[in-house]
């Protein structure tokens, strides 16, 4: 049995997972995010890396794999581009993917993958941050709604508030104005996540994707959005032909998840044998 | 009664102030007033030139007042008006939260609550009469919602009793009532305040006859125009709007008249223009889509460092090394920044680089509209940071050579100046 872990730090949070092999199949031991909230990254890195440990009652890892940000961390064994651990991971929690999504904070980013994870093409957002979370996150502060009940009030909306592209920062008189013009939270979060969604798509159609989407990162947990992404697309496409974004509830630790299945890897390519690390050595 | 003095007046409603400025029949700047913007533009425009005409009837005085009592007096003549504009303010927010209490505290508490709020407003006049006494007390902001605010909430802390009438009770009934004073008009005018002024400065003669002159001057309305941000909203009819650019090209006109290029970066839009001998605009670009290059861009990363925006610039000054910021994007610059620091380079260098940054966004905007051929206007909110304006100046210098560079004190009534020219030339 190997035991590995893998750390996805993002520019919002660190995503951390212990991961169990056991003959051929993975099973996830425990997973922990914590948002990064300007504290000092190697601080949050460490302390979600623990937490992680803990929650699976293990004290000694085969290999740790850092991922995302994560390239500097002083205890970690390996480190792994983050396209590949995304698609790696994606693909242990929905086989049947061929190209994934991931939503993180600033950047949105699509791949094309082949049955065995290897990315075949990809495709990233530009350089601004309208459209990402953490645009949708500065939104919502301005509306005075908590990032758990934007999915959830932007479905209830019958129609979207038709919302040009704009700017994450400037967004927050583009939103004043439309709340002094009377439009209600609801219609403004639906208009967003369609305005979001459009760009999305646009992102996979540069890649000609079909059959299942996997969505990563944190904004796969927000309903509107992936709601808005399966319109948006289905309404570009033939009957059947459109792709269809599909998620889990650990769609956020794909990264973190694909660190770990690498690690495992190389651990067993390079013929290791023993510990890269037990909580006793570094106590 | 004396003869009617014709004037004319520009409204510059922006996004976070609105200007107004008055001139006399000779085109000349009699007087300026701003205030914050607020959802009532009207009621915003109407501030804003209510005390640009205060400012206009001190200027009537000023040589009656200097001659009579000396250029201390005149000072102390304009702290007294002030002061009882503010008590006129505090007296209505009072009023206000007054009227809101009963609704926000359980009856039990009521006794205890009217009690605080005595204590409370007692203390804050006390102090504005404090203030009214000291020739050198600091400067605070013009805006009685942010002077007021910033009073009322230590004054709040103080008293305040956590198992009875709360810190959070006071500062709700605060927030509540303050949007409700500066949505109603309220007479802060010239003729209404200036006797208890002159009543507080005792009476040196002259200076009543020169007060009361100012007060009965006929300053009659010849002609208004309005500009800026919210200028579709304001109550002018479609002759009497005017497009900031046009406004800016013209104020900065008038303010330097060999001028032939304008920068303004405001809080959020950024324009080059290029005028003639005139004025008159022959070409502008304009950046209103997104944060980077415009003061919003140093707001956010002043917010991302927990510093007030006044202290980024000196700040930046100090740095020998600047970096170079990679990132165009607001958001993406402050997540550089994050990361930077935690790499543990100096604040001050990343400081220097992210001006350099804005900066560099408006010199292409510059390029655009024409590059810089003559002399060359800094205005808007940015030209007062001097870590800007030093990188203005140097990469003006790499750009196109030595270029006169001219940036006024009251650059920030650039657009509302060339609104009432625009007034004053339509009546000429």
């Amino acid at each position: 049995m190997t035991v590995t872990a893998g750390i996805d730090a993002g520019s919002s949070a660190v995503k951390a997972v212990v991961l169990e092999k056991d003959g051929e199949t993975f099973s996830v031991r425990s997973h922990v995010v914590a948002r990064i909230r300007k504290r000092d990254v190697g601080r949050v890195v460490r302390e979600t890396f623990d937490a992680a440990c803990e929650s699976a009652g293990v004290a000694d890892l085969h290999y740790v794999a850092t991922t995302g940000e994560g390239e500097e961390t002083p205890f970690a064994t390996g480190h792994f581009f983050g396209m590949t651990t995304h698609a790696r991971g994606a693909l242990y929690l929905e086989p049947r993917a061929r190209a994934v999504l991931d939503l993180g904070a600033l950047h949105a980013r699509a791949m094309a993958v082949d049955p065995s994870g290897r990315v075949l093409n990809s495709k990233m957002t530009s350089q601004c941050a309208s459209g990402s979370g953490q645009f949708l996150e500065n939104i919502a502060r301005y509306l005075g709604v908590s990032l758990s009940e934007v999915g959830g009030l932007s479905l209830s909306a019958g129609r979207g508030e038709n919302v040009s592209s704009i700017c994450a920062v400037l967004a927050e008189t583009d939103v004043i104005n439309m709340v002094s013009r009377g439009v209600p939270t609801a219609e403004i979060l639906r208009g967003i996540h369609e305005s979001m969604a459009g760009r999305l798509a646009r992102l996979l159609q540069t890649l000609a994707v079909s059959g299942l989407v996997f969505v990563t990162g944190g904004l796969a947990a927000d309903d509107g959005l992936v709601g808005a992404l399966e319109r948006t697309l289905a309404s570009g496409a033939a009957p059947g032909a459109a792709p269809v974004p599909v998620r889990h509830p650990l769609s956020a630790f794909a990264g973190a998840i694909g660190a770990a299945i690498w690690g495992e890897y190389r651990y067993r390519k390079l013929g290791q044998e023993g510990y890269s690390w037990t909580s006793s050595a570094t106590a | 009664m004396a003869k009617a003095v014709r004037t004319f007046v520009g409204i510059d409603l922006g996004s976070t102030t609105t200007k107004a400025v008055v001139l006399d029949e000779n085109g000349d700047v009699l007087g300026r007033g701003i205030t914050n913007s607020r959802s009532n533009y009207d009621l915003a425009a109407e501030v804003a030139r209510t005390e640009a005409f205060v400012s206009a009837r001190f200027s009537l005085l000023r040589a009656g007042v200097e001659r009579a009592a000396g250029t201390a007096a005149l000072a102390r003549l304009l702290r007294a008006f002030r002061l009882e504009q503010r008590l006129v303010q505090w007296a209505r927010l009072r009023q206000w939260i007054e009227a809101t209490a009963p609704r926000a505290a359980p009856a039990a508490l009521q006794p205890a609550l009217a009690a605080t709020l005595e204590t409370l407003f007692g203390r804050l006049v006390a102090e504005e009469e404090e203030h009214f006494l000291e020739p050198e007390a600091p400067e605070r902001s013009d805006f009685f919602r942010d002077a007021a605010g910033s009073a009322y909430a230590r004054l709040a802390q103080e008293i305040a009793d956590p198992r009875g009438v709360t810190h959070d009770l006071l500062v709700g009934l605060y927030d509540h009532s303050i949007i409700s004073v500066e949505n109603e008009p309220l007479d802060l005018g010239f003729p209404n305040h200036i006797r208890a002024a002159l009543a507080r400065c005792g009476d040196a003669p002259g200076m009543a006859e020169a007060a009361e002159a100012a007060a009965n001057a006929d300053l009659e309305v010849a002609g208004s125009v309005g500009t800026g941000y919210g200028r579709a909203r304001l109550p002018f009819p479609k002759e009497q709007i005017r497009s900031e650019i046009l406004c800016h090209g013209l104020g900065a006109h008038a303010m330097f008249p060999a001028t032939r290029t304008v920068l303004d970066i405001g809080g959020q839009d950024t324009k080059a223009i290029q005028v003639d001998g005139d004025g008159l605009v022959t070409s502008f670009q304009m950046n209103d889509r997104c944060a980077a290059g415009c003061g919003r861009y140093l707001g956010y990363i002043a917010d991302e460092m927990n510093m007030g925006l006044h202290e980024l610039g000196p700040l930046a000054l100090q740095s020998r090394t600047p970096v170079r910021i990679n990132s165009t994007c607001t958001v993406f610059a402050g997540a550089e920044l994050r990361e930077r620091l935690s790499l543990g380079e100096r604040r001050e260098d990343i400081l220097a680089g992210l001006h350099r940054a804005v900066i560099l966004r408006a010199m292409s905007l510059i390029a655009r509209s024409g590059g810089i051929e003559n002399e060359f206007t800094f205005t808007g909110g940015v030209a007062r940071n001097p870590a800007a304006v030093l990188a203005l100046r140097n990469l003006v210098d790499e750009n196109y050579g030595e270029r006169r560079l001219n940036i006024s004190a009251d650059s920030i009534y650039t657009g509302a100046l060339g609104a009432a020219l625009f007034a004053w030339r339509a009546a000429a």
